[in-house]
């Protein structure tokens, strides 16, 4: 149920926004993961490899959540023949 | 840089994603949030995985200050310390000899490192150094392999030295270390300062 709440609520987020907040997150993570080239210590490769990558992928995530919405690929996926008689 | 750019340019104009503008603009996020990140994280970690072999990076908590203080050490004659002035690999000699020589050896030696670090932010972030060298041991003692991975026991050299031919099965199954007190001697000089020598005392 609650995973069922919290799609639902995904849903009801506009693309804009998912893909305005994948921004901030992937400039977020950048120079998350970025730096730990430039200061190769404990802590900065630690972040990178886990807070950093971690954002990146979510970002990443929610750019291609926008983008399959927007090309309604589960109706898709659920009734290609109907789709196609549609085309 | 390039994708910072493209997500600050989207935030600060925030064009429209509908219509052939739209795909265009998508187009650009692809690079923004994908291409271009993944690649960068693919360096990333390329180099930090690299950075993690370092003697400096090992030598950063302060429970292997010792262990890498005696690496660094131009006049100290243990294993380590031998192993470190080695041009080769000198500068990464805590992982070239502690690492997993297996088929997997890279991953897992990389998943121990997650447990030393886990270790170390649960237990040994704020233990006194003397205690640290009293208490802290390899988890499992250092496989002959490691050693046989450079110096191999085929070599009719190695072979010509009386205890390794007399010795030659046993070294190479296990049962006698390389890095013992009667061989090569151990490999840091504080290797066995501690619950050892206090129960061999004890005994």
């Amino acid at each position: 149920m609650k995973l069922g709440a919290a799609l639902a609520r995904v849903k009801a987020i506009p693309s804009e926004s998912l893909v305005r907040a994948a921004c901030i997150l992937g400039l977020v993570a950048l120079p998350l993961m970025v730096g730990s080239v430039f200061v190769p210590t404990v802590w900065p490769v630690l972040v990178a490899l886990s807070v950093g990558q971690a954002l990146g992928t979510l970002s990443f995530v929610l750019y291609l959540v926008a983008i399959a919405r927007d090309l309604d690929i589960v109706r898709r996926l659920r009734s290609p023949r109907r789709h196609e008689e549609r085309h | 840089m390039a994708a910072a750019g493209i997500l600050v340019m989207h935030l600060v104009r925030r064009p429209s994603l509908a219509g052939e503008r739209g795909r265009n603009t998508k187009l650009w996020l692809l690079l923004g949030l994908g291409v271009f990140p993944i690649t960068s994280a693919g360096t990333a970690n390329i180099a930090g995985f690299k950075a993690t072999q370092s003697r400096e990076f090992c030598g950063s908590c302060h429970v292997m200050e010792p262990h890498a203080g005696d690496s660094n050490d131009p006049n100290s004659i243990s294993l380590a310390a031998v192993h470190a002035r080695n041009q080769t690999f000198g500068h990464d000699n805590c992982y070239a000899c502690h690492k997993d020589y297996g088929m997997y050896g890279y991953v897992l030696t990389k998943m121990g490192g997650m447990r030393h670090v886990y270790l170390y932010l649960t237990e040994y972030h704020d233990m006194p150094l003397e205690e640290s060298k009293h208490d802290i041991r390899i988890l499992r003692p250092l496989p002959n392999a490691n050693c046989m991975a450079c110096h191999t026991t085929t070599a009719p050299r190695w072979l010509s030295i009386g205890d390794h031919a007399s010795s030659l099965e046993a070294v190479r199954n296990g049962t006698v270390s390389c890095a013992s007190a009667g061989c090569h001697g151990y490999a840091h000089p504080m290797t066995k300062l501690g619950k050892e020598l206090d129960a061999g005392a004890l005994q």
